[in-house]
């Protein structure tokens, strides 16, 4: 396999994820040299974003949800599990600004609730869990297990790489829906199965990704020496390629992260997703649905506002990072 | 109409206590019929009219009735799963008894039967002049044929564990072409009951081979012309049925019934019902009020409602820690806020239950106080039981019943201040199906049954080894709730039913393995052109007199 | 080019092995049991076994799926000896038979310890008689015979065992007997040799329910592809052209909202607003047997519901490979050499700035599977993706197996046509 084939296999390798739109033009390394001091790097990074009024709109939305979710009991006079057996399926109203759901229950309570659950702990039973969200786990983990195949496939090359890719492939080319959905229907309902499955879901495309990167990066200067300098390859791979694949990582990430959360939506939908009574926005809208056709839209309408927005505002910070860094360079 | 001497000697007893107010004339009719009496005889005799008929002029021949149904697989009716199959295979195949909307149990393919003094022995007449679709005659010989597939093991029916029960094939006599005798091996009154069962449909013996789409010969209005799994199922008329119409001329007098599968999912169902695009949605294995109340404003939608013993038993294994002790059973029990689950899972469409399988409008059911919310009481009972910090449990429910998930949401938060906390368990419903007798704590959804013997003789007792019967997912097994139980299933005299049932009643409220919160109304909502149809307490279709508005 | 596409084909092989291998894994390993599903919730663990073991799924997983994959009959005819043969009755009933000494089908049944012959008479009728002589004794002392019987099964019968059962005979009544059917092995071709088997849950030959789903989606799909594509593409090269104008930005956000906007969410709140509130078209798709371009009012919600999610998808994908095109030198030598700026666009830039996305909008394929997945479901529309969500929820491993083979096949087939074009589009590549 030569390397003009290798453009399109990079071109593969990233166009699973719904609402990533740059399948072609993310393969820009960072040409990190110097190795600027931290404090350096991240006002580099952030006059990157905020030349972006894109990615500046998307940091606001992202941020309305972060904030929304860590301060959730600051937000709200109820919890998320009050029921009102009085007050089901109500509109907005001054007792409830979102209205209530199917139990009563006030809807605005339950979206920031659930914003938690995407965003800032991992349920791992009722009453344990951890931090970092649902969504975020997911893709965490798929990027350690994908970037650690994806260097050693790359870095490596011949039969390994080729089996590695095959098996990739093979992955790749079961539709995303069946592939969640048989996991889910193997595992079970819960947060950490949920976390299992987007893991498995995402991890190809992000070893697709960082071998294409690692296949460039591997020829250059400093990677040559390190090997003259007969350092140990894993060393090499973690210490000298990867950082400098990071910023194609961390976008890719970013948009990881926006389709993470749509999956969950879609799981709770198919009634695969976290178990009731979490305020898990998929499972809102799928139970919410059986009332929209009764009257009672307000349950189902606001999660799926709440998705699409949380996953907007990823998307454009996404884009916007990649943009500017392009025109940085 | 005074003679009754050649009748059932019952007869005269049940027509005294209807003089003397002792039976509503609902039970009067189900039971003279149950006793051989005809529907026709029994309405005379207390003066009842039959069903209102609708005007002859009205009715109108022809035309094509669209139903959105799940188009399963199917072979032998004795084997169906689900209620859905039976409903587009009972407008080809029929079945011996029928049991009414109004709950009642009449002669049909069994034009009349009779039964010892001791309920032990029942004799059966066929009907004559049935002919199946493919011009064979029925007689005796197809249902004797029927009723040993139910009693075949290799068949896998469900009727077995029912039937079998109190029949060994051995037992079944012919005398003649067109009667037979069932010598039990123990009293039943609801043999009638059991042939309206939907898997019971009669066979024909000469033609039939296991597979009923192979060769669809029964003797129902309609044939089978087209069945394609996960379609579309088509019926057409027959012109040589047995029953006949107002003009004289055969039933029925609808052309064709066209079953499409538009899958499980409810939204699609209802917009097409909406706009006319089907006439009928099945929701018979899935009732609930959502269609009801999507269309209930709908000006080309009518909506039959019906009061029906169908139910979500919260079922406690009691061979499992911690419900073997009766005293945690309660404390769960006692957590259930009745009014508030009615209300928020069944959108309060329904009746509150009282934690015994029996249902309000039962014939043989003793009225009971509603037990109340009792937290405090519940949490006491639980230190009594040695769980002073109280009990964490797992409650397992199919997630497709929607209302089944919301109480156990209300039940999850209800239950919190008795010290109960409740870890919900949702799964696809086929894998609840999969584990609901092993589950130590669920929900499980129990049809509508027209008698109160029915369900707890499936339910609630051991075989004759002393094992849990089959369905008895509880494992609770009562001696004295046992012997009760069968003095009853042998009591034709309603009220001296009716005082048993007080003490069966008394025994599964206060030591039972399950809580009933509600009875569930449902409702059959059709395209107003269809006609002169109600809505049946099972959801089934009876749809030989029925017709279509232009 | 030749080399490389058969290069391709094998690993299209290659791959469809290693696909069809994992989900007959996972499912296997997944909880659930189809018995349970297929016979109901009541079914007794007797019954329960005896339905896995009608259904071979009491064999080996490995087994199962050597049988899936290269069929049983081949073992089958080795067990009994004869030939057999796969017919399609009039009605569309696949039955087999085994073929005889002397070249007529026959299926066989066991009546008490009777071994019943059924010949089947060239007009479809069939004779029966008794055929004891094939019992053969067996080392246990009894006697067993392997044959087909009439549901499709190599079935082992015995006799003369210790088993005792009552089997019921029309005519002469309850029989008591000394065995009955052994083992099953359930006859098919197997999927290499064109026979995906039947559903387990359907009971109906896989091949003919995947026919028309394939045939809706395919329906459903292609309309979607028709109307968003050109849109797309049109609005993407119009975003493009100049990046960071109002245009541009009302375009991208646009398409993106409507991108990300759960398809289950649009779906039934386009039901609630079209179909419910204003009446104007079906918010349901009822076709029973007439096929999708029969009723085209009913495609209308479905394929918006498709257009909305895939449009900001591909507008995306077209916007940034536009803007890159116009950002590069090539664009503003041609600016430079004072050339119009209609022309330029036309071009120079559009057909160099459409290269990438037209590769790109091919791979996405497998994506637009997936959305249409949601939209049947949300619809009630009869494809491919709601039949294999059913099968994936039920086990109903050969139906869900051919399902999977038949995505594999498009989102493979769909990449080798991207890089196929790709070189015709960009001559400066070659593959080897």
């Amino acid at each position: 396999m030569n390397e003009t084939n290798e453009t399109i296999d990079s071109a593969t390798g990233t166009h699973s994820a719904a609402v990533d739109t740059h399948a072609n033009d993310v393969i820009q390394p960072e040409h990190d040299v110097t190795r600027p001091g931290h404090w350096h790097r991240l006002r580099a990074g952030l006059s990157i974003l905020f030349a972006s009024r894109a990615a500046v709109v998307g940091l606001i939305i992202v941020l309305f949800w972060v904030s929304a979710a860590v301060l959730a009991p600051l937000l709200t006079p109820y919890t998320p599990l009050e029921q009102d057996w009085k007050a089901p399926n109500q509109g907005p109203s001054m007792a409830h600004p979102l209205g209530t759901d199917e139990l009563g229950r006030d809807l605005w309570s339950r979206l920031i609730y659930g914003a938690r659950v995407v965003l800032v702990i991992l349920p791992i039973s009722e009453s344990v869990w951890l931090p970092g969200g649902t969504a975020l786990w997911g893709v965490f983990v798929a990027l350690v297990v994908g970037t650690t195949l994806g260097l050693v496939s790359g870095y490596f090359g011949g039969w390994l790489d080729e089996v590695v890719m095959r098996l990739l492939d093979a992955m790749m080319a079961v539709p995303i829906i069946l592939l969640f959905l048989i996991i889910m229907a193997a595992l079970g309902a819960s947060a950490v199965n949920v976390v299992i499955a987007i893991t498995i879901v995402g991890t190809p495309g992000i070893a697709r990704l960082v071998r294409s990167l690692t296949l460039d990066i591997r020829t250059r200067e400093y990677v040559r020496a390190a090997e003259t300098r007969g350092e140990n390859p894993f060393y090499i791979m973690f210490a000298e390629i990867l950082p400098n694949a990071r910023g194609p990582i961390i976008v890719d990430a970013m948009l990881r992260v926006g389709y993470a959360i749509f999956a969950m939506g879609t799981l709770g939908f198919l009634g695969l997703g976290l178990p009731p009574p979490s305020p898990d926005w998929g499972s809102m809208v799928a139970k919410g649905r059986e009332f929209i056709l009764e009257g009672s839209p307000w349950a189902a309408l606001w999660p799926s506002v709440a998705i699409a927005s949380l996953v907007v505002g990823l998307n454009l910070l996404a884009d916007g990072l990649r943009e500017e860094s392009m025109r940085y360079q | 109409m005074d003679s009754t001497d050649q009748f059932h000697p019952a007869v005269s007893d049940l027509k005294r206590q209807l003089q003397n107010g002792e039976i509503s004339r609902r039970d009067f009719m189900r039971y003279a019929t149950l006793l051989g009496v005809s529907t026709l005889a029994a309405g005379q005799m207390i003066g009842l009219l039959l069903p209102r008929k609708t005007l002859a002029a009205d009715i109108r021949r022809g035309g094509t009735l669209k139903v959105s149904q799940q188009v399963q697989k199917i072979d032998h009716p004795a084997r169906f799963s689900w209620l859905m199959p039976s409903n587009s295979m009972r407008m080809v195949f029929e079945y011996m008894t029928l049991t009414g909307p109004d709950n009642i149990t009449r002669p049909y393919l069994c034009e009349s039967w009779s039964a010892s003094d001791d309920l032990k022995t029942w004799t059966f007449n066929v009907r004559r002049g049935v002919a199946f679709n493919n011009g064979d005659t029925l007689t005796a010989d197809d249902c004797i044929f029927t009723i040993n597939q139910w009693l075949n093991k290799d068949v896998k029916s469900s009727l077995l564990g029912l039937v079998g029960s109190y029949l060994d094939p051995g037992g079944i006599e012919k005398v003649d072409d067109y009667r037979f005798k069932l010598h039990l091996k123990r009293a039943e009154i609801a043999i009638p009951e059991h042939f309206f069962q939907y898997t019971a449909q009669v066979l024909s013996h000469r033609t039939f081979e296991g597979d009923m789409k192979k060769r669809p010969h029964g003797t129902g209005p309609f044939v089978l012309d087209t069945y394609n799994e996960g379609e579309i199922c088509i019926v057409k008329a027959r012109s040589n049925y047995w029953q006949k119409g107002f003009d004289g001329k055969p039933l029925p007098y609808i052309d064709e019934i066209r079953f499409i599968d538009m899958g499980g999912e409810l939204a699609p169902q209802i917009a097409a019902l909406k706009s006319g695009e089907i006439d009928l949605i099945d929701a018979s294995d899935n009732p609930g009020p959502q269609i009801m109340k999507a269309v209930n404003r709908d000006a080309h939608v009518q909506v039959m409602p019906v009061a029906t013993a169908t139910t979500r038993v919260m079922r406690m294994r009691v061979d499992m820690k911690p419900w073997d002790d009766n005293r945690v059973r309660m404390a769960l029990k006692l957590c259930q806020n009745r009014e508030k689950i009615l209300a928020l899972a069944y959108q309060g469409e329904g009746i509150r239950g009282q934690d015994f399988h029996v249902y309000p409008k039962h014939p043989e059911y003793c009225s009971k106080p509603f037990p109340r919310y009792q937290p405090q009481r519940a949490r006491k009972l639980l230190a009594e039981a040695g769980y002073p910090n109280g009990i964490e449990v797992n409650l397992a429910v199919g997630s497709e019943w929607t209302d089944i998930v919301r109480y156990a949401e209300v039940l999850k938060q209800d239950a919190a201040p008795a010290g109960i906390r409740v870890n919900i368990q949702t799964m696809p419903t086929s894998q609840y199906w999969e584990k609901w007798t092993e589950v130590d704590l669920g929900v499980t959804p129990w049809t509508h049954r027209p008698l109160g013997t029915m369900v707890p003789n499936l339910a609630y007792i051991a075989d004759a080894d002393g094992k849990p019967v089959p369905w008895n997912e509880t494992r609770w097994v009562d001696p004295e709730f046992s012997d009760l139980l069968a003095t009853a299933s042998g009591t034709l005299d309603i009220n001296a039913r009716r005082n048993i049932f007080c003490e069966l009643e008394e025994i599964q409220m206060t030591r039972g393995p399950i809580g009933i919160a509600y009875w569930m109304n449902t409702w059959m909502c059709s395209n107003k052109r269809l006609q002169n149809v109600a809505a049946h307490p099972n959801l089934v279709f009876l749809f030989n007199e029925a017709w279509l508005k232009s | 080019m030749g080399k490389f596409i058969v290069r391709r084909l094998v690993l299209l092989l290659l791959t469809m092995l290693l696909v069809s291998m994992a989900v007959f894994l996972i499912t296997e390993a997944s909880p659930g049991n189809v018995a349970r599903n297929v016979l109901g919730a009541f079914v007794t663990p007797e019954q329960e076994a005896s339905f896995l073991a009608q259904l071979g799924l009491d064999k080996p997983v490995w087994q199962r799926y050597v049988h899936w994959l290269f069929g049983s009959d081949w073992k089958a005819a080795r067990k009994i000896g004869l030939r057999l043969k796969r017919l399609v009755t009039e009605k569309g009933f696949v039955e087999w038979w085994a073929i005889d000494e002397s070249g007529r089908p026959v299926r066989w049944k066991l009546q008490g310890d009777d071994l019943v012959a059924e010949l089947r008479q060239p007009d479809g009728k069939t004779v029966r008689k008794i055929d004891n002589r094939r019992w053969e004794s067996d080392p246990q002392g009894g006697w067993s015979f392997w044959g087909v019987d009439n549901a499709n099964h190599a079935v082992r019968w015995q006799k003369g065992t210790d088993r005792k059962v009552w089997t019921f005979i029309m005519g002469s009544g309850w029989k008591q007997s000394s065995g009955g059917p052994e083992e099953y092995l359930p006859l098919k071709k197997g999927f290499i040799r064109g026979d995906p088997g039947e559903s387990l849950r359907t009971g109906r030959p896989v091949g003919d329910s995947l026919y028309v789903r394939l045939r809706n989606s395919l329906v459903l799909a292609g309309i979607a592809f028709v109307i968003v594509m050109p849109l797309a593409l049109f609005l993407g090269l119009l975003a493009g052209l100049k990046e960071g104008s109002i245009r541009d930005r009302v375009l991208s956000v646009g398409g993106m909202m409507f991108s990300v906007i759960p398809e289950f969410a649009t779906g039934i709140f386009l039901i609630l607003i079209v179909a419910v509130w204003w009446q104007l078209v079906p918010g349901a798709t009822v076709f029973g047997e007439k096929a999708p371009w029969e009723r085209p009012d009913m495609l209308i919600l479905p394929v918006l519901t498709l257009t909305l999610i895939e449009l900001g998808y591909v507008l995306r994908i077209t916007r940034a490979s536009m803007v890159e095109v116009m950002r590069s030198p090539y664009i503003r030598t041609a600016y430079l050499k004072g050339l119009p700026y209609w022309r330029i666009i036309t071009k120079h830039a559009v057909r160099n700035a459409l290269m990438a996305p037209i590769t790109v909008i091919m791979l996405h394929v497998n994506w637009l599977m997936g959305g249409i997945v949601i939209v049947e479901v949300v619809f009630g529309y009869p494809g491919l993706g709601k039949y294999l969500l059913d099968s994936a929820l039920y086990k109903d491993i050969n139906a869900l197996e051919a399902g999977a083979m038949i995505l594999v096949i498009v989102a493979v087939g769909t990449q080798l046509v991207a890089d196929i074009i790709y070189t015709i589009i960009n001559p400066r590549i070659r593959y080897t």
